[in-house]
């Protein structure tokens, strides 16, 4: 990772989607690399049968995103990706200290519509902030059971079994299991 | 004694085997004593091991009694020279934090109750049976003697390793 100053820098997310086949980390970091760019964050994971990146990049200023989009254009075609950029203001890359609590949401049940909308939806109502979620259809063909699991940081006032009681009527009306508990990190 | 600074990976001393302490002498008193001025001085710091401090000792203290998660359950201020693991129990699975990799957090599986054999300060020897966040203190700190950082014991990137700072 670069030792050059945040602010004397141009960021950009990149996401990169398509259908999965060895090679498309190598290729798009081949593409960052020549460019000249730096991966400063990225995640990377496979949705269905799609592979998935987002990548924060860092470049010395003069730089477009249009010259990105530019380098990835033969890469894209030959693969069969879909690229993306957006240029990031320096706020969005600011420096942010993690605050209050954290804690884990798991949800499990039958499949059905609306299960990631009424958890999320109930957390953003009390300003509760989701810092990662992931979801996962598993069981049966016959018998699909989903699976959500969030990570969120709750605001001043809120604290883990408050969590756990605001889902009290979701987990009823909808038929599934929820779990919160507290993630904190401990310091050693 | 002073507190001493904490080294931070990629510092080299993170990543050795630290030596045996043949026997607890000045030198050794003075490390003790700075590595218990250095876990009272860094803020919530639960241990310290002398490999931190830039010495490559089989030497840490470990005091969870000031921390939420260990204050019902533990055994006070323990100094370890050589300490040992002779038996282990259980796993469960915390999100640690080290000072020696600031800005990260990972989910890392220890022993849940650990019996440890070490001399303490004073040359005595002891051996406790710790269990709780205690455990995982210990084990952390004694990791570090190896040149063990909590990075090298997460399992997945994905779900474990977590960033302090993240885009807004």
């Amino acid at each position: 990772m670069s030792t050059k100053k945040t602010d004397s820098l141009a960021h950009y997310a990149v996401t990169v989607v398509g259908k999965d086949r060895p090679g498309i980390v190598a290729a798009t970091a081949g593409v960052l690399y020549r460019l000249g760019c730096n991966v400063e964050d990225s995640s990377s994971t496979m949705l269905g049968g799609e592979f998935s990146m987002i990548l924060i990049v860092s470049h010395e200023k003069p730089f477009s995103k249009g010259r990105i989009l530019e380098e990835f254009r033969g890469v894209a075609e030959e693969m069969g990706l879909t690229v993306a950029a957006r240029t990031l203001s320096p706020d969005e890359v600011a420096y942010q200290a993690p605050e209050g609590e954290l804690c884990m949401v798991s949800v499990y049940g039958s499949d059905r519509p609306g299960i990631i909308y009424r958890v999320t939806n109930e957390l953003a109502e009390r300003k509760v902030n989701i810092t990662d979620l992931n979801t996962k259809l598993i069981g049966t063909k016959e018998e699909p059971v989903y699976v959500l699991m969030l990570e969120a940081a709750l605001p001043e006032g809120i604290v883990v079994e408050d969590v756990a009681a605001m889902f009290d009527k979701i987990k009823k009306e909808m038929n599934v299991e929820i779990s919160v508990r507290s993630i904190t990190p401990v310091s050693l | 004694m002073p507190a001493q600074p904490i080294l931070c990976y990629p510092h080299p001393v993170l990543k050795k085997v630290s030596h045996a302490v043949a026997v607890i002498d000045d030198e050794i008193r003075g490390l003790i004593d700075d590595l218990l001025d250095t876990m009272r001085a860094g803020p919530g710091s639960v241990g310290v091991a002398a490999p931190q401090i830039g010495a490559t000792l089989r030497v840490c203290v470990v005091d969870v009694s000031g921390s939420r998660h260990g204050k019902e359950n533990n055994h006070g201020v323990l100094v370890m020279v050589n300490p040992e693991i002779v038996h282990r129990e259980g796993a469960a699975i915390m999100r640690e934090g080290c000072m020696s990799v600031p800005d990260y957090t990972g989910d890392v599986e220890r022993a849940t109750t650990i019996t440890v054999r070490f001399r303490d300060g004073e040359g005595t020897e002891r051996e406790i049976s710790a269990s709780g966040f205690e455990a995982v203190a210990i084990q952390h700190e004694m990791d570090h003697l190896d040149g063990i950082l909590f990075l090298d014991r997460i399992v997945s990137l994905k779900t474990g390793l977590f960033r302090r700072k993240n885009y807004r």
